[in-house]
């Protein structure tokens, strides 16, 4: 009697800690799209499964144990083989396999359909940050981090998203199915996101498939789940779904900057708005490896601050960002930045952090070079 | 040939009778065995290939 009230107690406690286990967030998110959700019950179905399996398992071998002992007087049974026991524990496994398989199948074949999509979106991993193009509608752009230096290093308090937030979360439009072309420009990234269910590499020279529908508006928060070089953890996700019609508002917005970004290329521009635009893309792109002052980590990330090479040979200075350096971390910048960018980025790296070139690059000039490269 | 079919299959879950297993090595003929196994394993293979072309449909 004594013994079973002890084995309830026993039963009761883990019963109780299950509950609490899963609303710590220990357990993985049900997500917010039908695929999340399906995996989620898979994921709790299996998982019972082995529970139920480990306690009767358990269960059986410590009884066994315990109840024939050999201070008790046990004596083993010596018998060699018993076939129909052996046929039903096989049998039993294995249709337990089988009746988890059919329901993995079917969540799997759901997932890898990525065919007919309201939306395309390629997603680019780049040493260290992601890069969106909306396919067909001329709109991309790359979603830094925005987390300050200052959190990072310590000197100031930690935010909520803390390394999980960007300057440019990816938009998408709620109740609508979404392809995502995933490729690299340089190493192997994975661009996940818990709550949508969604973690699928990006290989250079490849382009996977995967596809979300958010049944939800709200903000959700991934990371680089590869491990890509330094800057690995400071790249994160962040997918921002919204109602269509909200989308249809942003993605003309997001148009319209990009149309009038591309006629201000055209024009003059003076040294202190290059200057100024230069700083900010900069700091977005530039300074993770080449830091904000301009002092590199050398050998692997030269200095720009009184780098004479950069200030005597203004064209090589062009071609390296715009074509990177091939062989080192260098990205190109041909496809990731505008030509006003660009320009402005160049101009900033001649002129900051007591570099005194003096002259600016316009950002026409970007422009026609990379006319010319494409032809 | 059945016996050895018979055996194979056996094999496959992993479960044989100690007296069927002395039986089949008294065989002097392992050749019917390997057949036998060949046989097996590419209907298996095939079986399973179509399982999984019925899946995808």
């Amino acid at each position: 009697m004594r013994r079973l009230l002890m084995w309830m107690a026993v039963g009761v406690t883990l019963a109780a800690l299950t509950p609490m286990v899963l609303a710590n967030g220990w357990n993985m998110p049900e997500g917010v799209t039908a695929v999340s959700r399906d995996i989620y019950s898979l994921h709790m179905i299996i998982f019972w499964i082995c529970v139920v399996i480990g306690v009767i398992v358990f269960g059986a071998m410590f009884y066994s144990l315990f109840r024939y002992r050999h201070s008790r007087g046990a004596k083993a049974a010596t018998f060699h083989e018993h076939t129909s026991v052996e046929v039903i524990w096989t049998a039993i496994p294995l249709l337990i396999l089988v009746a988890m398989a059919v329901p993995a199948t079917a969540t799997l074949k759901t997932m890898y359909d990525p065919s007919e999509a309201d939306l395309d979106v390629m997603v680019t991993g780049q040493q260290w940050r992601w890069r969106y193009d909306y396919l067909g509608e001329d709109v991309a752009f790359t979603s830094n981090l925005s987390t300050s230096r200052e959190q990072i290093s310590g000197t100031s308090e930690k935010g909520e998203n803390y390394l999980l937030e960007v300057d440019e979360p990816l938009v998408l439009p709620v109740g609508q199915k979404v392809r995502l072309l995933l490729t690299s420009d340089d190493v192997i990234h994975s661009w996940w996101v818990p709550e949508l269910a969604v973690k699928q590499d990006a290989v250079p020279g490849f382009v996977n498939e995967n596809w979300v529908r958010i049944d939800e508006p709200g903000i959700y928060r991934g990371q680089c789940a590869e491990l890509c070089g330094r800057n690995h953890g400071f790249m994160p996700v962040v997918v921002e779904a919204v109602e269509p019609e909200r989308f249809d508002e942003w993605m003309a917005q997001r148009k319209e900057a990009a149309q009038q970004e591309a006629m201000s290329a055209d024009r003059e521009w003076g040294l202190d708005e290059l200057m100024a635009r230069g700083e900010q893309t900069y700091g977005a792109v530039c300074a993770a490896c080449h830091q904000p002052d301009g002092s590199g980590s050398p050998p692997a990330f030269p200095a720009l601050a009184g780098n004479q090479t950069l200030l005597d040979e203004p064209d090589r200075h062009i071609s390296t960002v715009i074509d990177g350096v091939a062989g080192s971390a260098m990205p190109a910048f041909r496809n990731t930045l505008s030509p006003v960018e660009i320009a402005a980025v160049i101009t900033y790296e001649r002129n900051a952090w007591g570099n005194e070139a003096g002259d600016t690059v316009q950002p026409s000039e970007i422009a026609e070079r990379l006319a010319a490269q494409d032809e | 040939m059945w016996q050895a079919i018979k055996s194979v299959l056996a094999a496959f879950l992993g479960v044989q009778k100690d007296e069927r297993r002395r039986e089949d090595f008294r065989s002097e003929r392992p050749g019917t065995f390997i057949a036998a196994g060949l046989i097996v394993g590419v209907i298996f293979v095939l079986l399973v290939a179509f399982v999984a072309v019925m899946a995808a449909r």
